[in-house]
Formats: C-alpha cells, sequence, structure tokens
C-alpha cells in the first residue's frame, strides 16, 4: 500500500490547523493508520518529511503511544479492559474467554485478519465494568456471553451497536475520526443517566449545592 | 564563596548572584545556576548519569535527588535552579537524599545485566562507580531481567547493547542538541523504552562516537574499541589531533606502545568536549605501513640502510644541487620552522611550498599579509559571539567540524546568522541555517562584494577556506569587503600543518614568523634566531610547488625534498611525477606513499604519537603537545633534517630539539598588523559548465587508512547538478552521470539537488570520484557530462 496524494493533502490540511506543523503529528499518524491500518514505515517516512522531523523522531512518537499500532491491525480491534475494576467484576474472563475464542493473545491479530485484541488499561468507564471497546466504540456492562457474541455478530457481518453511541464501523473509519475528519456522527450519545449518577448526587449534596 | 561564571552559566554581574545554601555551606552563584553545578563547585559530588553540562537538564534518570527545604519530595539537583535562600542536602547530609539515591539506583539496576566483567565500560564506568559508592548493597529484585537481542548496530562503527542503558538520554540529545543529527531517539515506552533508530536510517553523524564517550554505562561501544582493552590497563596521553585544522584536544589511549582508542579532550576554547569520528577513530595510519628503517636506491631497488648510511647519501644528493622543498600540509610548527630553515641555510633556496593542493599566487599574497604570524586571530568564541559569520569557499561540517559544532551552537542560540557563499547546499549549511548563496566557482568574487550590505554595522566574521585559492579575485574581494565594514577574516585550511607552515615561512617570499625574504630587516633577525650568517639566508626568490614541479620537469631542479606529501593530491600528478623522476628525491615519511617509488632515500620519522611538537589550529592557537609513546626512539622531521645540515657542514644556534625550536621560533615574535595585499580584479566569468566540490569528511584520505567501520559510515558519493542543469544537459536524476575532463572521466549517480547553474559538484576524493587522479583538474575548470544511462 502506498500513501496517496490525496491523503498527503489530507496530512497537509491537518498541519495547517496548528501554528507549528510539528503539532499535527498525532492526528497525522492517526491519518495514516486510517489509510494503511497501521502506521507503516512508508506512513512514518511520509509524515517525516511533511513536517520536517527526522524518521527517528517520528518513530519515538509512534511507538510511544500505545494507540498507534506498528503492525497490521485487523478489521475491528477490539480491547478488553482489564484494570482493577473491570477485571474484579470480570473482565480478566472476559478476556480469556475472548482469546480462546479468537486464538489471539495480546496485541495478537486473528489468522483471518478480522480481529485485533489487546488487554487495554482504564477507559474511564468504570460506572459500566466491565467494558470491552469494539475501534475504541464502548460496550458496556459485558459478560462472557455477550463478548462472544458481539464477535460472532461481526464476524458475521452484522451491525452493530455502541452501547451508548455510534454504530460500529472498522478500525480504519474510526482513525479517520480521531484524525479529526467529520464523519457527521458527532451528536451520537456518549453519556448516559448512570454515568451522571455521581455528579448529581454531588449537585444535589449541600456541599455540592453552595 | 562565590562562584564566577563560566561559559556554561548565564552571564551575570554582581547583582544578579543569589545566595543558597548547600550542605551548610552557603554559596554565592548566578541566578539560574542548577544545584548540581553550584555543588560541584564547592566539591560536593552528587551521582548523576544524565546530567551534562552542554546537554539541556531532562531529571531523566532520577539519580541526583536532593533534598530541598520546603520541598515535599527529593528532588532532581540537575534540575533544579537555585533560588535565593533555598537549602539544599544531598547524600552528605541528608538522609532522606541517601536514600533516595540508593533507591533510585536499585531501580536502574533491576533490568541491569551487571556484567561488568564482560564490559568495555567496566572499569571507568559511572554506573559501576555509583552503584558502589551510593547504592545498596544487594537488591531486591527476584523477577526475571529484561532482555533485549545484544548489540545492535546504531550505524556502522557504533554498537548498542540495549539491556545494559539506563534511557539517559544523552546520545539522543547529543545528537539533537549538539551535532543536529536528531536520527537517534528514545523508542517505546515503559518497561520497553530503549534507545533506536528508525528502520530505514542508520545513525548518519560525523559526531557519533562522542556518544559513545558520553554514555555513562557500557550500553555505546565503537566496533573500532569493543573487546579490545581494559581500561585499567591503558595509559592515558593528552594529545592534538593530527586530521584538520580544528585543533582538537583528545586523550590517546594507548597499551604496549600501540594506540588502542582515542578520545575528545575537554578544552572549553577549542572542542569544548568533543570531537568528530575521523579525530576519533581513525588512528590505524598511526601504525600500519610504517617504515621502519631508513632506505636508499641501489641499482634502481631501495634497500633498508643504516641512519649514517642513508644521512651522507641524502647529504651527498643535495650538494651542491638546485633544490626545493615540498613540505606538504601535516607537519608540526616545530617541523615546519626546521624545513624552513633547512631550506634556506643547508639547500640555499627560498624554493619551498607546502600547499599539495590546489594554491594560487593571490592566496599566497593573502597568506603573507593576513595570516602569516599574526598569533591568536578570530577564535571559536568570537564565532560564538558574533551576528554574522561568513563561510567561503568552506563547508564547515565537512572541512572542519569543530568549528560547525560551535557556529550551531550559537545559531540554536539565535545569537548568530550564518551566510555562506558555496557552490551547493550541504547537510553542515541546512543544520546552521545558513543563508545559502549558491555561486558557480569562479564568480565568488561578486558574490563577496555584495556582502556589504549584510555585514554593516554587524559584528561579523568572514571564514575562508582553502578551496578559494581555485577563484581568481575572491582573496581580494574578501579582504576589500572586511576592511570596508570592519569584518575579521579566519583562514580554515583543511590539513592540521597548514597554518603551522605559513608561520614557519615555507612560501617562497616568507620566513619564519611573517618575516619576509626581501626585508633586509627580517633576514638578519631571523638569522640571528638560526645562529647563522644573514648570507646563509638566500634572496633570489624562490618557486612555488607548481613551479618547482614544472621546472624539475625542464631539467632546472635537481634534487627535492619531500615531507609526507601524497602526489596523488594534485591535478598536475603525472608532471609531479615525471619531476621526482628526473630528480634527486629525498623523503621524510612515517608511511608507505605514493613519494616513495621515486624517492632517492627514504627517511622514517616518527608518527605524531611518537614526538612531542605543535599544532596550529585555523585559529593561529598553538596546540602543544607531547609524546604519547614516550619510549620510542623515532626522530622528528626536525632532527633528520639537522643531521643532513650537518653533515653538509651547517650548524645552527640550537640542537633542533623540539623545545629549542619552539623557543627559537617564539623567540622572532608576532606580527603586529597585517600588511597590504596586492588586490587583484575578478577574472571574466566562464561561460559553460563547470566542476564545483569539496572533501567529504570522510573519504579516501590517506590518514583514514585501515579503518572500515569508519569508512562505512561515509556519505554516500554521488554527483550533484540543479535541475536547470540537469535538463539542459540531458542528464536524468537516478541514473549514472559522466563527468569528462579533456584526461579522463568519473562516472558516478546522479542527484538533483540545490547546486549554482551551470555547475557539476563532486566529491574530491572519495571512492570512484578522485577528482585530481581522474579528472585531472581543479574545482572551476570546465567540464562536460553526458548521462551515464540506468543504474
Amino acid at each position: 500500500m502506498t500513501i496517496s496524494e490525496q491523503t498527503k493533502i489530507e496530512l497537509r490540511e491537518l498541519m495547517s490547523r496548528y501554528p507549528q506543523s510539528r503539532s499535527a503529528l498525532l492526528p497525522m499518524l492517526h491519518l495514516v493508520q486510517s489509510v494503511e491500518g497501521y502506521v507503516s514505515q512508508e506512513g512514518i517516512e511520509v509524515c517525516a518529511v511533511e513536517v520536517g522531523l527526522s524518521t527517528a523522531e517520528v518513530s519515538a512518537v509512534a511507538s510511544f503511544y500505545t494507540m498507534f499500532k506498528r503492525y497490521p491491525v485487523g478489521k475491528h480491534h477490539i480491547g478488553v479492559c482489564t484494570n482493577s475494576m473491570c477485571a474484579l467484576l470480570g473482565g480478566d474472563n472476559i478476556w480469556r474467554t475472548l482469546s480462546k475464542e479468537l486464538d489471539a493473545g495480546h496485541d495478537e491479530t486473528t489468522a483471518d485478519s478480522m480481529f485485533t485484541l489487546e488487554r487495554i488499561e482504564c477507559q474511564a468507564a468504570c460506572t459500566h465494568a466491565p467494558v470491552m471497546t469494539v475501534n475504541w466504540e464502548f460496550m458496556d456492562d459485558m459478560t462472557e456471553q455477550k463478548a462472544a457474541q458481539v464477535v460472532s455478530d461481526l464476524r458475521a457481518g452484522k451491525d452493530l451497536q455502541a452501547t451508548r453511541g455510534a454504530k460500529v464501523r472498522t478500525f480504519k473509519d474510526v482513525q479517520r475520526t480521531i484524525a479529526g475528519f467529520d464523519d457527521g456522527l458527532v451528536d451520537e450519545p456518549s453519556i448516559d443517566a448512570s454515568m451522571l449518577a455521581g455528579l448529581n448526587e454531588f449537585k444535589n449534596s449541600t456541599k455540592g449545592g453552595k | 564563596m562565590t562562584i564566577l561564571a563560566n561559559s556554561n552559566q548565564p552571564k551575570s554581574n554582581d547583582n544578579d548572584l543569589i545566595t543558597a545554601v548547600i550542605d551548610g555551606i552557603a554559596v554565592r552563584v548566578p541566578k539560574g545556576t542548577l544545584a548540581i553545578r553550584a555543588a560541584e563547585m564547592l566539591g560536593i559530588e552528587i551521582p548523576r548519569f544524565c546530567d551534562h553540562p552542554a546537554l539541556s537538564p531532562v531529571a531523566a534518570c532520577r539519580m541526583c535527588l536532593v533534598e530541598i527545604e520546603g520541598m515535599p519530595k527529593p528532588q532532581p539537583s540537575c534540575a533544579i535552579t537555585l533560588t535565593e535562600g533555598m537549602q539544599v542536602k544531598t547524600q552528605n547530609s541528608s538522609q532522606v537524599a541517601s536514600s533516595a539515591q540508593e533507591g533510585v539506583m536499585e531501580f536502574l539496576l533491576l533490568n541491569h545485566p551487571l556484567d561488568c566483567p564482560t564490559c568495555d565500560k567496566g572499569g571507568e564506568c559511572p554506573l559501576q562507580n555509583q552503584a558502589m559508592s551510593n547504592g545498596r548493597a544487594d537488591s531486591r529484585f527476584e523477577g526475571t531481567k529484561r532482555n533485549f537481542q545484544k548489540a545492535i548496530n546504531i550505524n556502522a562503527q557504533v554498537l548498542l547493547d540495549r539491556e545494559r542503558c539506563v534511557s539517559c538520554a544523552r546520545c539522543t540529545r547529543f545528537a539533537d542538541e549538539i551535532a543536529g543529527d536528531p536520527s537517534l531517539e528514545l523508542l517505546e515506552r515503559g518497561a520497553k523504552q530503549q534507545v533506536g533508530v528508525a528502520d530505514d536510517q542508520p545513525f548518519e553523524s560525523y559526531y557519533s562516537g562522542n556518544t559513545v564517550q558520553i554514555c555513562p554505562v557500557g550500553a555505546l561501544t565503537s566496533a573500532a574499541y569493543r573487546f579490545r582493552a581494559r581500561p585499567f590497563d591503558l595509559v592515558s596521553s593528552e594529545s592534538v589531533c593530527e586530521h584538520c585544522a580544528s585543533g582538537c584536544s583528545l586523550r590517546t589511549d594507548s597499551r604496549r606502545g600501540k594506540v588502542l582508542r582515542r578520545l575528545a579532550g575537554d578544552d572549553s576554547e577549542v572542542n569544548e568536549e568533543w570531537n568528530c569520528d575521523k579525530g576519533r577513530f581513525a588512528f590505524r595510519h598511526l601504525m600500519q605501513d610504517r617504515i621502519t628503517t631508513p632506505l636508499v636506491r641501489e641499482h634502481g631497488e631501495l634497500r633498508p640502510a643504516s641512519w649514517p648510511e642513508a644521512i651522507r647519501y641524502a647529504a651527498e644528493g643535495l650538494r651542491n644541487q638546485r633544490a626545493a622543498v615540498l613540505a606538504g600540509g601535516r607537519l608540526t610548527l616545530e617541523d615546519a620552522y626546521a624545513y624552513s630553515r633547512f631550506a634556506r641555510v643547508a639547500l640555499g633556496t627560498n624554493n619551498v611550498d607546502f600547499r599539495n593542493r590546489t594554491a594560487s599566487s593571490e592566496e599566497q599574497d593573502f597568506l603573507t599579509n593576513h595570516v602569516a604570524g599574526t598569533g591568536l586571530g578570530v577564535t571559536y568564541q568570537d564565532l560564538e559571539d558574533a551576528q554574522v559569520v561568513v563561510v567561503i569557499g568552506f563547508e564547515p561540517e565537512e572541512e572542519s567540524p569543530i568549528i560547525m559544532l560551535r557556529l550551531r551552537k550559537a545559531v540554536r542560540n539565535k545569537t548568530l546568522k550564518v551566510i555562506a557563499i558555496d557552490s551547493a547546499n550541504s547537510l553542515g549549511f541546512k543544520k546552521l541555517n545558513a543563508d545559502l548563496r549558491l555561486t558557480k566557482p569562479g564568480n565568488e568574487s561578486a558574490a563577496i562584494s555584495e556582502l556589504i550590505k549584510d555585514l554593516q554595522d554587524q559584528n561579523s566574521i568572514i571564514l575562508v577556506g582553502e578551496r578559494l585559492a581555485s577563484s581568481h579575485g575572491a582573496f581580494s574581494a574578501t579582504v576589500a569587503v572586511a576592511e570596508k565594514v570592519g569584518a575579521r577574516i579566519g583562514w580554515v585550511p583543511r590539513r592540521a600543518g597548514e597554518r603551522a607552515a605559513v608561520d614557519a615561512g615555507l612560501l617562497p617570499n616568507l620566513l619564519p614568523a611573517g618575516r619576509k625574504v626581501f626585508e633586509p630587516r627580517d633576514r638578519e633577525v631571523v638569522a640571528s634566531a638560526w645562529g647563522v650568517s644573514v648570507e646563509h639566508i638566500p634572496t633570489k626568490p624562490g618557486l612555488t610547488q607548481l613551479e618547482i614541479i614544472s621546472s624539475a620537469v625542464q631539467g632546472e631542479i635537481d634534487a627535492i625534498v619531500t615531507a609526507g606529501v601524497d602526489i596523488n593530491d594534485v591535478a598536475n600528478h603525472a608532471a609531479f611525477a615525471a619531476a621526482l623522476n628526473k630528480t634527486f628525491v629525498v623523503s621524510l615519511e612515517n608511511r608507505a606513499s605514493s613519494v616513495i617509488e621515486f624517492a632517492d632515500v627514504v627517511l622514517p620519522v616518527g608518527a605524531i604519537t611518537e614526538r612531542a611538537g605543535t599544532f596550529v589550529d585555523w585559529e593561529g592557537r598553538l596546540r602543544t603537545f607531547d609524546a604519547v609513546m614516550q619510549e620510542s626512539l623515532a626522530l622528528t622531521d626536525a632532527r633528520v633534517l639537522h643531521l643532513i645540515a650537518i653533515e653538509l657542514g651547517h650548524t645552527f644556534k640550537d640542537d633542533a630539539k623540539v623545545t629549542s625550536l619552539r623557543s627559537s621560533y617564539s623567540s622572532l615574535g608576532a606580527v603586529s598588523k597585517p600588511g597590504t595585499m596586492n588586490l587583484v580584479a575578478a577574472s571574466t566569468t566562464k561561460t559553460g559548465l563547470v566542476l564545483a566540490g569539496w572533501h567529504h569528511l570522510l573519504d579516501n584520505g590517506s590518514l583514514q587508512a585501515g579503518e572500515p567501520h569508519l569508512a562505512a559510515t561515509a556519505r554516500a558519493v554521488v554527483a550533484k547538478v540543479s535541475s536547470e542543469t540537469a535538463q539542459a544537459n540531458g542528464l536524468i536524476s537516478g541514473n549514472r552521470v559522466i563527468v569528462r575532463s579533456k584526461l579522463g572521466a568519473i562516472t558516478l549517480p546522479l542527484e538533483i539537488s540545490e547546486v549554482a547553474p551551470e555547475t557539476i559538484w563532486l566529491p574530491l576524493n572519495s571512492e570512484g570520484s578522485s577528482v585530481a587522479m581522474q579528472l585531472q583538474i581543479d574545482i572551476g575548470a570546465e567540464v562536460s557530462v553526458s548521462d551515464g544511462g540506468a543504474i
């Protein structure tokens, strides 16, 4: 695969959003992921040339952040939170189930390139623990059965809705959104009453009412 | 106690001093001083890895934690600037600091392999030393250590053992901040964090060896030194680099008479604490292909001879002959002084020249009036303090790499603007953010005249390189501009001995210390310093190297004394060979060279490590050094010349020992003001395609012999033209190009680049591109080009 002229134009558009073009490097690398499926060597070279950094400097950034992948990601990226809260509430079991089901370990892709599985860190949605993400969209209050169902639905090509949010698309599609290009889904819900429960409790208390 | 600001500290006056207390000792320092620096000045040693005075603070290793009153946690002293009244307690007076440091050390050692017995750093390792002085006796870690594949190459010369790294980021900061080659980086994160390079690009830097020297652990090693020695078996000697005119101070480490490695010496006025990879790694020439006994030619063959026989043989060949001296550009001041004296007194001639390269009479006039005997002129510090530095016919990174580092330091501080007048763009010019005035060779004079508007009312310096000798009128234009705007001029030759050669009078019109052959008073002064009568200094005008060669070919010179010259360095090498063939040749050499096959007597002299001497760097600074191999019996050139002179019946006031030559030279004093150069007008512009080029720092130079790892880090050998020139001449980027002179051709891959119009740029002495040997022309000469087909 090669980075097209159209992508280069979009990379430059991202650069134009910042006073210093190198500030655009993170969204640029997401855009690379949206066309290549990962941060390819060519993508690193193109970004380095565009922002005027060395390829080592761009590699340093690309390898520092775990959301940048240095190998081809499957069509769907599945994240299972295994931090304390989710793990205790079943995250560890979900991880084991999916890992067995997909025959893939942490940061590994299935043989059919459909899924990449990753143990992820806290997603700040402990209200709905255990959580799982599909292409970084939340699947809340998971169980082993529900998680397995998500995977089999995706494999079957069925439409899937994030618990509080947009219809699940592909890893590449979502990377384009993260890069900062409008996907028309900005008004999809992302917060529900249970996530606001704590805040509301605080507001209603005497302390919060002041 | 009050500490004065040094160059690594903020400039200050008395009002900017603050008082802080370290371990109960009050210290007055300039505002902005780091706690660790102030502690150093008090003689308090705080352990550290990432801290380096020349690099920006990062507080990456956390080893230098100290307790500061009022702060809740221990703080890294390498990143804390002292404030008025600050109370700092180091490990010497604080249990908190001391146990914090022990904790950090235990942490750093978690993943460290503790392979000191097989590690090159063992014995001189800050990690090893500080683990003993500031660490716990044992570790509580029982897990499995992180493993990496053993040494990986970050370039052909430098190897990285990642498991030893403590992620201090000294090497990566050096690459970015000092060298300007940011292709070495910290990759990954957390427990996987590691130094590395991008997949497509090794750490290509002329300064890469410095990372080995500043690595505080054994993570970075050089292919040349790896597993060769233990530090405690080495004898370290201070020395001076023999490669270029930068004049770096070096540390040479040897064992049983053999040099094992060289490191950058610490000299704040010159190289600070850096050097280039050539100076660091190219030392095999000191030991390779050495000539060990005198040789004399008998029945057409060179055979070993005793010293008395060889000296007698040389003296007989030179006696009452029309002789000349070709001294080359690599002599120490003392040796150059001895050649100057030997030519005048023992050979009775002013036929002496050191310029075994492109040279001109205009350059000679410039050297005579603006360089010879002027002592310390423009300095490194002056470059740093200037507002504008113009470089003309001089690419700092390739031709004097420490100048490049100093210029870059000032450019990074945003105090200096660099203007370059040259034929092509380069990585060095880019790193200096230079305002490049692309100039076709031969047109420099016009470009220089236009500098007036840039330099008016500026503290400016013009650096001119040896390549300018190929451009008629360029030295004159430089002098005229400099006088008009009050700029100072620095002459930067490429070879380490050229400035000393000028100062010692190795030119046909010059005597030592800027004294002139045609000034009776100067002749008297010099004769008295030498202890000879003034009649012994000839008044007959001498010949330059070019003239000596053509005269010899015509049979007007009978004998030539050479000092380590390589005939293949000059375009007229065929005539040079013919000249040597026709004459009686006395060659003073330390290694086999291209002159030997013509020599009638070869007299082996000591390599630079085997004798004391003085190099004069481009600033005019005397860089005096002692012999590294104190026990060596090798002779200096001066001593050998002295023996021949005695055989010829000449004696001098002194005994030709290095120290006596040095004091004899210094007794002549310095020139107080520049002379008046005869300004010449530029000749008319050449039409048509001309040759441009310079020497890559790493190339086929004979002093780089036997260093395969170093050679593998040399830059790509390509020809460069502008896209317009390519189009006009039917050249295709990525194809080969054939460059032709009347006498030969060079074929190289073509690169479209920023090059002056009607100009093709070639590296002058790289693999497959030896311009003097193959094309037999100088830069500025006309060439023809054609497409050489796909590669």
